[in-house]
């Protein structure tokens, strides 16, 4: 059971460091970025590939990884998300545009192989791949009954530290007051003499930062990287996530985030294997009917 | 729509007929092949889960495609092989296959990757009366009774894959037979026909060996972490770990019990037998056996030549999935230089084609290789091994019965 409580908090802290970025969007711009699980993918496709590729030092390739997360968040926002503000298009059609632009992050990298034109980002096609032994120090210790892998325990401190720091910047600083002004009402953030465009994409470019960073720690600690890890194995539980949280509300996806870690784990544990999907979804459901706004909805008023 | 049928039938018997006049009998009018076209449509799975086997498929195949063009073609006619991707996917893989059958008109089909796909498109085949050979689908239900649960076997489809109906029980026994495990559990894919498939072969079969089955424990393709489910495994201390998945989960499976402990042996089906999920297990999977089709290091000829022609063609070494997609053209290949194909009435071809691939006896790197009078395999089994370093060593070689 102890291991099993290890293996709850560990893949919680990743389902929360990426539902944190998808909820901040949302926050902002009432718009659910469903091109976050390709930047995911993306944050630790280029890391891997920097690394094993193009023989950089694993740390520059994660702060590489990182930073091409970021400018795809002002990708996202200049190509799939500003221009259908400016023509006041249904938030629909913004969903939309974000899922197209995942579809073709994925198919980019499903290309790269040796000899085509994406072999310079990823020479692995659909395959998945992991680091190399040794590329990464990642030191495995046994204590009694539990197995602690340094990559795997280095995540929760990380993400914890990571999402401390978030709150404290929108709660306490200029940039953070400027985005929830913007989340509260746009209009009267404008009036009041705030760039909101400039705001939006600030928080594109937070949010995809902590999906890269989330993927690059998901490729390091459960060694698969592949153009589809963000679509088949975080994008419909980080959706989960949130609506669990409360959309919109950071601390509810955090909390969101290690709650379905331990539902999943708790199903398999006490329900048997089979049940656990089912069970994970079941209590999200019942969540959903019993409060219906989040645990995080109607406490905080504010959002993000 | 019946008597269009018939009358389409009636007419292409008569044309028959006339051809085999003209044509002096039994024996291939080599002639009349000269500057042809012979085409197959193979469908593969590129991308998507099956992306790990697909393009091994497709290398084997177009090597063998170019060998026998270079060399004069079947009879005089060239091989035209197209790939198609499926994207794993099964709707696009019956799509695909009613594309190449009815638009291509392609006389003969290869595929597809998947046991999951097969399902929607070998019934498919086999109702437009088109040979379809599988290269390595593995699951049950594939040959006969591709239209399962109907027991009426189907004449179309063939298959050159070893099933794991011959392949895992190969395996438990001869691992039995050595170490004498007596406890197990299952880890299996629940959401994928191929993986099941293999679960449920798996759990018939260890009772015969004496080995108690602990717990089966069946989890998703799509799960993020599977470190919880090896967990449970491991903390019931078997001696014998059954994998039953496919693409990468099976290495996942085996790094991960290595981690938190686990000492004992793995055993697997077809998922293990491709380089690629050796070398991602590393060290990891060393020892973790398996029964497969083919193994690199058989030095027979009809094996090292291919070995040779794959490496200089690619520059690496082939694997079991190129050796079914190598294996699958030469079989094609025989069956068409003796069908006396009319290259003018393709119900006619198709159903020529059918008959001839029956009689297939020809060396591949497979072995010697017949089907079955059920259009199965009929050949040696080998059990293999990881060798720790993306390889595999040779365990025990298993005869046809």
């Amino acid at each position: 059971m102890d291991q099993q409580i290890l293996n709850a908090i560990f893949i919680g802290s990743i389902y929360a460091l990426f539902a944190v970025g998808y909820t901040l969007v949302f926050g902002v711009l009432d718009i659910l970025n469903l091109a976050h699980s390709a930047v995911f993918m993306l944050g630790a496709a280029v890391t891997y590939s920097l690394t094993v590729n193009h023989g950089q030092p694993f740390w520059i390739a994660c702060i590489l990884g990182i930073a091409v997360s970021a400018v795809m968040g002002l990708v996202i926002e200049y190509v799939c998300l500003r221009p259908l503000r400016r023509r006041k298009a249904p938030p629909i059609a913004a969903l939309i545009s974000t899922v197209g632009l995942a579809l073709i992050i994925v198919a980019a990298i499903e290309q790269g192989q040796t000899g085509t034109f994406f072999s310079w980002l990823w020479v692995d096609g659909p395959n998945s791949v992991a680091f190399p032994a040794g590329t990464i120090p990642n030191p495995t210790w046994h204590v009694g009954d539990l197995t602690l892998e340094a990559s795997k325990v280095a995540i929760i401190p990380i993400s914890i530290a990571l999402m401390l720091i978030l709150g404290y910047v929108i709660r306490y600083t200029q940039v953070g007051r400027g985005l929830r002004a913007v989340a509260e009402n746009p209009r009267a953030a404008r009036l009041l003499g705030l760039d909101v465009d400039r705001m939006i994409a600030l928080t594109l470019v937070i949010s995809s930062a902590l999906g890269g960073l989330a993927g690059i720690l998901f490729g390091v600690a459960l060694g698969d990287i592949s153009p589809y890890i963000g679509r088949d194995n975080v994008e419909v539980r980080g959706l989960a996530v949130i609506v669990l949280g409360g959309m919109g509300s950071v601390p509810g996806a955090v909390i969101g985030g290690y709650l379905l870690g331990f539902i999943e784990v708790l199903a398999l544990v006490v329900l048997g294997s089979s049940a656990r999907g089912g069970v994970a979804f079941a209590a999200l459901f019942l969540m959903l009917v019993l409060r219906p706004q989040g645990l995080f909805g109607a406490q905080l008023r504010e959002k993000i | 729509m019946k008597r269009l049928h018939l009358v389409t039938w009636l007419a292409a018997a008569v044309f028959v007929a006339a051809c085999g006049s003209t044509g002096g009998g039994g024996t291939a009018n080599t002639s009349s092949y000269s500057g042809k076209t012979i085409k197959l449509g193979a469908i593969l799975s590129i991308t998507g889960a099956g992306g790990v086997y697909g393009p091994q498929s497709r290398d084997g195949m177009n090597l063998a495609v170019k060998q026998i063009n270079n060399s004069g073609g079947v009879n005089g006619a060239q091989i035209a092989l197209t790939i198609n991707d499926d994207a794993s996917d099964k709707a696009q893989s019956a799509q695909v296959a009613q594309k190449l059958i009815q638009e291509e008109q392609d006389l003969a089909l290869l595929g597809p990757t998947l046991s999951n796909s097969a399902v929607a498109v070998h019934p498919l085949a086999e109702s437009l009366k088109t040979p379809i050979l599988a290269v390595s689908t593995t699951g049950i239900n594939i040959v006969p009774n591709c239209n399962a649960p109907s027991t009426v076997p189907c004449k179309y489809v063939f298959r050159d894959s070893l099933g794991e109906q011959t392949a895992i029980p190969d395996n438990i026994k001869s691992y039995a037979a050595d170490s004498h495990p007596t406890t197990g559990v299952l880890l299996v894919a629940q959401d994928d026909k191929f993986s099941s498939d293999g679960g449920t072969i798996v759990q018939a079969t260890v009772g015969q060996y004496n080995i108690q089955l602990l717990k089966t424990i069946k989890f998703n393709k799509a799960e993020a972490d599977l470190s919880p489910y090896v967990t449970q495994a491991v903390q019931l201390k078997p001696d014998v770990i059954f994998i039953t998945s496919l693409g990468n989960i099976p290495s996942k499976i085996m790094t991960e019990a290595r981690k938190q402990g686990w000492t004992g042996q793995f055993l697997g089906g077809n998922g293990f037998n491709t380089a690629t999920v050796s070398k991602a297990a590393g060290d990891a999977g060393k020892g973790a056996r398996s029964a497969s089709a083919w193994y690199l290091g058989n030095n027979f000829a009809s094996n090292s030549d291919f070995v040779t022609a794959y490496r200089a063609e690619y520059n690496k070494d082939p694997d079991q999935f190129a050796a079914q997609g190598y294996a699958a053209i030469k079989i094609l290949a025989d069956a068409a230089k003796r069908a006396n194909l009319t290259f003018s009435d393709l119900p006619g071809d198709r159903d020529k084609l059918r008959a001839a691939m029956e009689t297939v006896n020809i060396q591949t790197p497979l072995g010697p290789f017949q089907f079955t009078s059920q259009h199965d395999v009929k050949q040696t089994v080998w059990v293999i091994a990881m060798d720790g370093s993306g390889g595999f060593t040779l365990v025990h070689q298993i005869n046809p019965s």
